[in-house]
């Protein structure tokens, strides 16, 4: 008979090594947004434009019921390139967007080098690309339920309401550039919010970061344009940035004579500046001077 | 002096050396001079196009001050105001300052006083340099020195206004900054669209009543800037402005000394 | 002698957590160890007496005073917080000199106090680094060096030791007795026995929240009749010594062991028992080494009164 000690039991089992491991991350980063009271009551009315498109889409099918409702022309109600064009780039959603990563993103990276979290996950069998990777699909939840979801879900109502794959024949690309824009919108965001995470222990500090530049790199195009009249400086402003490649994904004519390659290379500037400041400010332990 | 004058003086000593070294000071420095950048952009394409009929005292006047009032100084004030309190609680160094002789509504005066102080700075030394970029013809014109001391004197006091009520809700929100956007980003800029007298329940109103040239009448991109103000007079305007800086403060001094902060573990 | 500190009911929730039930005490000159395992509510005391925060019920009072919000009171009492917590943006001796300003000292006394206090502490030649840069120990010497440099009548230490390594222990023991031969009260919290049992002998034992004893410690010990004592006896022939008890009825046990030549004896009569083994080792002519009361101390003391 063999009499076990009571004491502690190291466990048998054999180890693997888990297959996503920035899961846990992700899941972590999910679970303390969702924790934030005010986060919800924002989440909430960040789906409130999905909402509105999704009934543009119902009543799109059934225009003659709603015939009365219509003051001006039916084109808008029209579910077309434009139509998807005018959700992904609308100014209110963006903002959104970015309101949601002052409450869920904030503090992705600025907590863990506040309480010197960095090395404890980096004590684990964890690579500096798995903790980016799952900081960055914390962001990639939020910001896909409210561009790839809602996207996708307007091409499936307007299949369902139509009866017909009409939608579909017409423009079969539409699908593609939903995922595409959808993924390229949240990956900028991503890296966006994960730059200005990284430059502060100070959750508060990065808050208004992520706020002010966003709505100071409109605020100065504003200044310039009005001035100078040059459509050129539309690529100061993230947002017409953002809005000038949204018009090329879904082949709509942009707001701004400029080629939407440049606004593309902008965003892609500025994430490559994340990528190389994260490279810097991410390792295990910090050196103080 | 009394006891309390030497504490609120020590404690905007205190303050001052600190706001002065930290890092994100910098960065708000930086920021603040993104004004001086866009007119040294205007006033070097004006020496490269000479007749492209841009007015640099015009912009400076209507553009780059419209900035600073609606913008910067929300910013500014949002910041250093919500972080008298916030950041104390935040680092958990309150303890050091409360178990000091000094009344607690010292240190509330005190470093308010530290970070207006700084940031006025800041703001005067942003508005001074653009001025004389984008006015360089008009350097030994008075009254243009004169308008450009009145408009730094309304943003100064708007900047002080601001930061008492921001000090105010940093006493006792926790989530004063979110709070302050929404106020800053929606209430001033909604409300003041609105027609009568409830423009009037806004600090922008009577900030713009003092300087109605920092409002322009373009369309286009720069419509945020638009609005039917209906002024109130310059005296009304500054005594309201003044009269709201000393209630918001002194709210905020009260609430500092009667409520009980308990860091969070 | 009057109190300098007195609690009466005092009491303490945050929301529907109790921090603190029902404590009434009072605090003389000299130096008091506050004891308990975490969550006891000894940091919840420490904030309260030094008007931190409010008590829920309940009041608390200093040299006769009421603590809240009475600014002039922290004139005389200097407070170490648990938190590890700092202006990290500035230097040692910025931080030392900004806070003794706060007192109203002149320039020259704040800069010599601030020497002072630096020096103590072993942190003269790191002052001017950065605070950001300080290790954990330094932080803690820091902590200490500002609840001290204004030189108060009242010294609270809230884990004071924590960080520390052996020689700045000692060092910082020495002070805290050196300020109890100063006549100055101070009161230090820990939930490291043996290092209470170093500074003091008055005690407050905490824990739930509620105040489990209070006074001398060997007295406390006293005091729990119930429990037996154990003596342990380290000598040339245990088991004679073990014979020559077996029969006393006062002795309730007997272990031998861990230690070699080792006997612990279970008694209910401590006294009796003293009385009795001088005569036995006389008469068996057995050597002893040692005679120890292995639970007298701070954790058998805590161990009996929580019942564990």
């Amino acid at each position: 008979m063999v009499i076990s000690e009571q004491g502690y039991v190291h466990w048998q089992g054999t180890f693997v090594e888990r297959r996503f491991p920035w899961w846990p991350i992700t899941r972590l980063g999910i679970r303390l947004a969702f924790k934030r009271k005010f986060f919800k009551f924002v989440f909430s009315i960040s789906l409130l434009p999905a909402v509105m498109f999704s009934t543009g889409v119902y009543i799109s099918e059934r225009l003659d019921d709603f015939q009365f409702m219509l003051k001006g022309p039916d084109r808008l109600l029209e579910v077309n390139p434009a139509f998807f064009k005018s959700y992904f780039t609308s100014e209110p959603l963006l903002f959104l967007m970015v309101m949601i990563m002052v409450l869920a993103g904030a503090g992705l990276i600025c907590d863990d080098l506040k309480y010197n979290s960095l090395q404890l996950y980096f004590s684990r069998p964890l690579r500096k690309r798995d903790y980016l990777l799952g900081k960055m699909a914390t962001v990639f939840f939020f910001l896909l339920i409210l561009t790839l979801v809602p996207g996708l879900l307007f091409v499936l109502l307007k299949l369902i309401f139509a009866g017909s794959f009409k939608f579909l024949a017409n423009y079969p690309w539409i699908p593609l550039s939903v995922i595409a824009f959808s993924l390229l919108v949240t990956l900028f965001f991503a890296f966006y919010t994960l730059l200005i995470s990284s430059l502060s222990k100070n959750r508060r500090y990065v808050s208004i970061l992520l706020f002010l530049v966003y709505i100071f790199s409109n605020v100065f195009f504003g200044i310039f344009y009005s001035i100078f009249h040059n459509p050129y400086f539309c690529l100061l402003s993230i947002q017409c940035d953002i809005q000038q490649v949204g018009a090329a994904f879904f082949r709509e004519s942009p707001q701004y004579d400029v080629p939407w390659i440049y606004s593309f290379l902008v965003l892609a500037a500025i994430c490559g500046l994340s990528a190389f400041v994260l490279k810097r400010k991410i390792r295990g332990v910090e050196v103080v001077k | 002096m009394t006891m309390s004058h030497n504490a609120v003086r020590s404690i905007f000593s205190f303050f001052f050396f600190i706001g002065r070294k930290a890092r994100k000071t910098k960065v708000f420095f930086l920021i603040s001079g993104l004004p001086v950048l866009v007119a040294l952009i205007i006033q070097i394409n004006r020496l490269f196009a000479p007749g492209s009929g841009i007015d640099g005292p015009a912009i400076f006047s209507s553009v780059i001050m419209a900035f600073n009032l609606q913008f910067l100084i929300l910013v500014l004030a949002l910041f250093y105001g919500t972080s008298i309190c916030s950041e104390e609680l935040e680092g958990k160094t309150l303890t050091y300052l409360t178990t000091r002789p000094a009344a607690k509504s010292a240190i509330i005066l005190g470093k308010y006083a530290a970070y207006a102080a700084f940031l006025i700075l800041m703001v005067a030394a942003a508005v001074i340099l653009s001025f004389l970029i984008l006015n360089v013809e008009r350097v030994l014109d008075l009254s243009a020195w004169l308008a450009m001391i009145k408009a730094l004197g309304v943003l100064a006091l708007g900047l002080m206004c601001y930061m008492a009520f921001f000090t105010l809700v940093g006493t006792f929100l926790k989530k004063s900054i979110l709070f302050g956007l929404f106020f800053s980003f929606g209430w001033e800029n909604v409300v003041q669209y609105f027609p009568g007298s409830t423009q009037k329940f806004t600090i922008m109103h009577y900030l713009k009543s003092l300087l109605p040239a920092a409002s322009t009448g373009s369309a286009g991109k720069l419509s945020f800037l638009t609005f039917k103000l209906e002024p109130s007079s310059a005296g009304a305007a500054v005594a309201t402005l003044v009269i709201l800086t000393a209630v918001f403060l002194g709210l905020a001094c009260l609430v500092f000394s009667k409520k009980e902060y308990i860091f969070e573990d | 002698m009057t109190a300098v500190i007195q609690t009466k009911n005092l009491s303490k929730w945050y929301g529907n957590v109790l921090g603190l039930s029902d404590v009434s005490l009072e605090v003389e000159q000299g130096v008091t160890g506050l004891l308990g395992p975490n969550g006891a509510g000894k940091s919840t005391f420490l904030k309260l007496i030094t008007g931190q925060i409010k008590p829920s019920i309940g009041h608390v009072a200093i040299q006769g005073q009421d603590v809240w919000n009475n600014y002039p009171l922290f004139g005389r009492i200097g407070f170490c917080p648990e938190q590890d917590a700092f202006y990290d943006e500035m230097t040692g001796w910025e931080f030392m000199t900004s806070l003794l300003s706060l007192y109203s000292f002149s320039r020259a006394d704040v800069q010599s106090r601030a020497e002072k206090a630096l020096d103590f502490v072993e942190l003269d030649k790191d002052k001017d680094r950065l605070i950001r840069g300080y290790s954990r120990g330094m932080r803690q010497r820091l902590k200490l060096a500002q609840a001290v440099a204004h030189d108060p009548e009242i010294i609270i230490l809230d884990e004071p030791l924590n960080g520390l390594d052996p020689l700045s222990k000692r060092k910082v023991i020495r002070l805290i007795k050196d300020y109890k031969e100063a006549g100055k009260t101070v009161i230090v919290s820990s939930h490291v026995l043996p290092e209470i049992e170093a500074l003091t002998r008055t005690i407050i034992l905490l824990h739930q929240g509620k105040i489990l004893a209070q006074g001398d410690i060997h007295y406390i010990r006293d005091l729990i009749d119930k429990h037996p004592h154990m003596i342990s006896v380290k000598c040339s022939d245990p088991r004679r010594l073990a014979s020559s008890l077996i029969s006393e009825p006062s002795v309730l046990n007997i272990q031998f062991g861990p230690a070699p030549e080792t006997v612990v004896f279970e008694t209910q009569d401590r006294d009796k028992f003293f009385g009795l083994i001088p005569r036995l080792i006389v008469d068996h002519r057995i050597d002893v080494e040692e005679i120890t009361s292995p639970d007298d101390n701070l954790q058998a003391v805590f161990d009996y009164l929580v019942g564990k």
